[in-house]
């Protein structure tokens, strides 16, 4: 690889498990844990505590906003809110429902993003499971956005790179838990192994299944490889109204269309060269006869 | 311009071919940079993947504004004939250098017009395709573009650009070493007289009757 197409990693020497627009695989051996955020709906008490924590942890600084006739704090996501606290009311048997949705970066298994990103390391997820950006490396194309389906990555005018979630790696690497499951005051966000939360998470749904809930899930589409951020939906029949796509995949259709494009495309360009350099050999130039005479 | 040699590009046709040539060199290069990780080096000599990423579809639009330049100078000439259809039949011989079985040609002959044809529709599909790549949040009341529209026109970039690069090596072989004498016409404007018999006799013949 020549020195510009390898990415230039984080500087805290974080282990990458594979980096966007790169070939060769990451040269980790060392086999950590994988880490989830496990988000239970139906304890939000809508307090937004997260939102601050995030804020305050990442020094993302205040985003003013206006009263548009909802309990939600902004209207979206931004290059400097990676997390929102979404508020869809919605009537459920003649009453009225809080559909919350802690809107942030999934952290797939097969993000997306990193899958549609072109440019050599601006996208990378560490072995433990979180997908970072790395702004350094970013070419400001916002492939990533549209890769995404989910939403998230938002792309900033003033600096021309894109912003997301990254699950508190800088307090994930410190053995912390981010900071919006450490402020959340009713428990609602757990922190812990893949494999736990996995578990914590089948736990709650048969609770909720025990309470009324018939149709509560456990939100890990299989579309993306499962996620790093998995919610407990206590109306999992009715994901959209919770701005969560039913069967979201990555690197599917067009995506994956264009993978295989590569590769024709690229022999296809080798093989026009290779035409061009034997029909010279074959045929030689060609020049007029009068010139040709001796 | 010599004795015997006779004009064949004016300085107008040469400065918009080579608008447009440029511009495209510098949109495949950097274009397959961003297709494949292995070639992402390319971007080094334009400055980098954010340079290239931010020149890119600028030179776009240079190209693209020289290509409909181009288009209207030379869409007269561009004129398939009965003529030009007998000579693609024997397009096979032309390959071969089999001269005495390919029907002799005017000014340019139809794979050269094929040529003119078929970069003209992936002009349109560059552009077409590149708008929702270059701005996925909108332009001129149009879009916004994320998600599935942007990945597909990705696909259709993409092709497109193999297709024009397979046509620009075809180009560059036969106007440089396949045809000595041909790449003057387009620097200096001029043929000699043996070269224009040679590969385009119904021309040399309105030339010389001229």
């Amino acid at each position: 690889m020549t020195p510009s197409s390898t990415p230039q990693l984080p500087a805290n020497g974080l282990r990458i498990r594979r980096a966007s627009a790169s070939p060769d695989p990451a040269p980790g051996i060392r086999q950590g844990p994988e880490y989830a955020k496990l988000v239970d709906i139906s304890r939000c008490i809508g307090c937004k505590g997260c939102e601050v924590a995030c804020k305050e942890w990442n020094e993302l600084g205040i985003e003013p906003t206006v009263n548009f006739g909802s309990f939600q704090s902004h209207r979206d996501l931004s290059p400097n809110t990676w997390l929102l606290m979404r508020f869809n009311e919605v009537e459920v048997g003649g009453d009225l429902a809080w559909f919350i949705k802690k809107d942030a970066c999934l952290h797939c298994a097969e993000p997306g993003c990193l899958l549609a990103c072109p440019a050599p390391g601006a996208i990378v997820q560490y072995e433990n499971g979180i997908v970072d950006f790395n702004q350094a490396n970013c070419i400001g194309c916002q492939l990533c956005v549209s890769g995404c389906p989910f939403d998230i990555p938002r792309f900033s005018q003033e600096t021309r790179k894109v912003y997301k979630c990254n699950m508190c790696i800088d307090r994930v690497e410190a053995g912390l838990e981010p900071a919006c499951a450490k402020t959340c005051p009713t428990n609602a966000i757990s922190w812990g192994t893949k494999e736990d939360m996995v578990a914590l998470g089948e736990r709650k749904v048969e609770g909720l299944k025990a309470r009324g809930f018939a149709n509560a899930v456990l939100y890990d589409p299989a579309g993306v490889g499962g996620t790093h951020m998995m919610y407990v939906v206590p109306h999992g029949d009715q994901l959209e109204q919770y701005d969560l796509p039913a069967d979201p995949t990555a690197g599917a259709g067009a995506l994956a269309l264009l993978g295989t494009a590569r590769r024709m495309g690229a022999a296809a360009l080798g093989l026009g060269l290779l035409a061009a350099g034997l029909h010279y050999l074959g045929f030689g130039p060609q020049a007029p006869e009068e010139e040709k005479a001796p | 311009m010599r004795p015997g040699e006779i004009q064949r590009f004016t300085y107008v046709e040469r400065l918009v071919h080579w608008a447009v040539g440029l511009s495209f060199v510098f949109l495949l290069a950097t274009g397959l940079a961003f297709s494949h990780p292995r070639l992402f080096w390319i971007t080094s000599f334009v400055g980098g993947g954010p340079t290239a990423r931010i020149l890119h579809p600028w030179v776009g639009l240079v190209f693209t504004l020289s290509f409909v330049a181009m288009f209207w100078l030379w869409l007269r000439d561009m004129r398939v004939d009965a003529q030009d259809r007998e000579w693609l039949r024997a397009i096979r011989y032309y390959a071969m250098r089999d001269k005495a079985r390919v029907p002799p040609c005017g000014k340019y002959n139809a794979g050269q017009k094929m040529f003119f044809w078929t970069m003209s529709l992936l002009a349109v599909a560059y552009v077409a395709s590149g708008i929702p790549i270059w701005m996925p949040s909108g332009i001129l009341g149009l879009g916004p573009f994320y998600g599935g529209a942007v990945n597909a026109m990705r696909v259709v970039h993409y092709l497109a650009t193999v297709g024009g690069g397979l046509f620009l090596i075809v180009h560059i072989y036969l106007g440089t070493v396949a045809y000595p004498g041909t790449l003057g016409a387009m620097l200096h404007g001029y043929v000699t007289r043996p070269w224009a018999k040679h590969h385009h006799p119904r021309w040399h013949e309105e030339q010389s009757g001229g």
